[in-house]
């Protein structure tokens, strides 16, 4: 067994995805901890916990962190499958317009769906769902424009991402536009990004799908590495190249859509994080996709905790910072990659 | 035991690009394609290896139907080599070599795999760039790189040896004198194994020296197959090739300038 959890890797990405793991158990404890209401871990072993502070670590703090984690693990674990299939170092789940496309799916199912389903018993579960069939579309629609993913060159995935994000921009701007106020607020949660608010209701659930979608797509790191290769090539060492671009579509709509519909768009990260752990540790998807999954959780904790107490007790949306790191780092990527 | 291609046609559109096309690639033996530029090798070989389905026609793998092999298995039957593509990402000469590696019955078996890693690697005098970058060597580097993954693809098994085929469309492209002579030396030593070896060349000195059977393809048809000594008359070559070819059968050498 682990073997087969560890095959291909060398001694220092073992070594590297155990430091990762660290890190993102101290960040976690610590992002419980410290916020706008600080709790003492010390206290909660010890079992004195205020009413209070029962409150704050069960109903807000534990299920935000755990949410801020998967949803971080999510968008790098679809980055890095995405960058892997389409052999673009530039596919970004927010760039090419998956996300997007999420946003606009749940924006739908807010202003349109609403009086629909509200009343079901189904109804928390309506947005993701919505989100989920919103980024399906935006793969099925860029499948078809790359012919299959044949025609994947960078500038062209850049620029029909470019035009898939303006018009999930139109579509969520006319349903702003005809929204009441209660619509609008939920609506504008969506542009910007953030872990607050969350219900174990929905969470749970969320991150029991996101937990095995992002392992499920680890079976298909030896595949992704086989396709770079070329399609052909990996399809004359058995791959089953459909199936594989059908399974990668598949998780990456879920855990994408899933994130965005419970934390909104988060850009960025689906591009750095693959990239820091290709510079620190190599290439090899079975490397990759783990180590991506553990960084961009901690990331996600981090980014997420500095817009707690950053401007306290007030929140600063979590998009921004990414957005703040990431952006820089992708013109640094263009330039590196104009340069070779 | 060998590859049976069975009145193979194929066209795009309207554009006939194979026609009838029969050849037989047996076990132990080197049967090399030659033809000009445009005339199908490329074609037929795709057809060979699988990745696209002729019209008309059937291939045989050891008296099996090429189409009811499964995509894994044909891995374990045959590997083939051929233009390789661009590699975006930064792999190691290791891991492309080990891309190569077919699992046994999805078991991973690390002490096998970087013994046969070690092995193909003294195999094709590459041990030296093993722990290089892929995308740090030259043309000719990463040529010889694919050369060792396609072999390590066969590597597994050795039993089944005399029922497995090599394919390979042109691999002394961009290969200097010495490696080329090197490469297929070392397919010859594959095919004394017991590998069926199927290869599209360019050069008709290495063609003629080392085949075992050639088959001559223009205009999408086989014009001729047979032995080397047979097929290699300036007759014929001059009628394919457009241009007076003079050969000398004592010492087996070709002149065309």
């Amino acid at each position: 067994m682990k073997n087969l959890i560890f095959r291909y890797l060398n001694f220092r990405q073992i070594l590297i995805i155990n430091l990762f793991f660290l890190f993102v158990t101290i960040a976690f404890i610590s992002a419980v901890s410290i916020g706008s209401y600080d709790i003492s871990l010390k206290q909660f072993f010890e079992g004195n916990f205020s009413d209070l502070d029962n409150i704050v670590f069960k109903n807000i703090r534990l299920p935000r962190v755990l949410l801020a984690a998967f949803v971080g693990a999510s968008l790098s674990v679809s980055g890095a499958c995405l960058q892997g299939l389409f052999r673009n170092p530039l596919a970004d789940p927010g760039l090419i317009g998956v996300s997007a496309g999420a946003a606009l799916g749940a924006a739908i199912s807010i202003v349109i769906g609403s009086e629909i389903f509200s009343s079901n018993i189904f109804g928390p579960y309506i947005i993701p769902f919505f989100a989920i069939l919103g980024s399906a579309f935006v793969i099925l629609i860029l499948f078809i424009i790359t012919n299959g993913f044949k025609n994947s060159g960078i500038t062209y995935m850049l620029l029909a991402g470019i035009a898939i994000n303006s018009l999930a921009g139109v579509g969520i701007g006319l349903l702003t536009f005809i929204s009441d106020d209660t619509e609008l607020r939920g609506l504008t949660f969506w542009t910007m990004g953030s872990f607050g608010g969350v219900k174990w209701t929905i969470i749970l659930p969320a991150i029991i799908l996101m937990f095995i979608t992002i392992f499920w797509t680890f079976r298909f790191a030896r595949k992704l590495d086989l396709i770079q290769l070329g399609e052909i090539e990996a399809y004359r060492l058995g791959v089953n190249i459909n199936k594989l671009k059908f399974n990668i579509i598949i998780s990456s709509a879920v855990i994408v859509g899933l994130g965005v519909s419970l934390a909104g768009m988060i850009g960025f990260v689906g591009l750095v994080i693959p990239h820091i752990v290709r510079l620190v540790g190599g290439v090899n998807h079975n490397y990759l996709l783990p180590a991506s999954a553990l960084s961009g959780a901690f990331l996600m904790i981090i980014a997420d905790m500095i817009s707690r107490v950053i401007i306290q007790p007030a929140e600063l949306p979590v998009g921004l910072i990414t957005s703040a790191i990431g952006a820089p780092f992708f013109l640094w990527l263009i330039f590196k990659l104009r340069k070779s | 035991m060998s590859i049976e291609v069975q009145n193979i046609s194929y066209k795009i559109n309207n554009n006939q690009i194979l026609k009838n096309v029969s050849l037989t690639i047996d076990q132990g033996k080197i049967c090399s394609i030659l033809g000009p530029n445009g005339s199908g090798k490329s074609t037929l070989i795709k057809i060979i290896s699988g990745d696209i389905k002729p019209q008309k026609g059937f291939i045989f793998f050891n008296d099996k139907k090429l189409n009811d092999i499964s995509i894994e298995d044909r891995a374990k039957i045959r590997s083939v080599m051929s233009q390789s593509q661009q590699i975006f990402f930064d792999f190691s000469v290791r891991e492309i070599i080990e891309m190569g590696w077919i699992e046994e019955n999805r078991m991973y078996i690390k002490s096998n795999l970087n013994e046969s890693l070690q092995r193909v690697a003294n195999e094709c005098e590459i041990s030296n760039l093993v722990d290089r970058k892929f995308n740090s060597l030259s043309g000719g580097e990463q040529r010889r790189v694919h050369f060792a993954r396609t072999l390590i693809q066969l590597y597994n098994k050795i039993e089944l040896n005399n029922k497995r085929f090599l394919i390979l469309d042109e691999p002394t492209a961009n290969l200097d004198l010495l490696h080329e002579l090197k490469l297929i030396r070392k397919l010859k030593e594959k095919a004394d194994e017991g590998f069926g070896v199927l290869i599209v060349l360019h050069d008709l000195n290495i063609a003629y020296n080392f085949s075992d059977k050639i088959a001559l393809i223009n205009n999408g048809e086989i014009k001729y197959k047979g032995l080397p000594d047979d097929i290699f008359s300036e007759e014929i070559l001059t009628s394919i090739y457009k241009t007076t070819i003079k050969v000398d059968k004592k010492n087996k050498r070709i002149n065309y300038y």
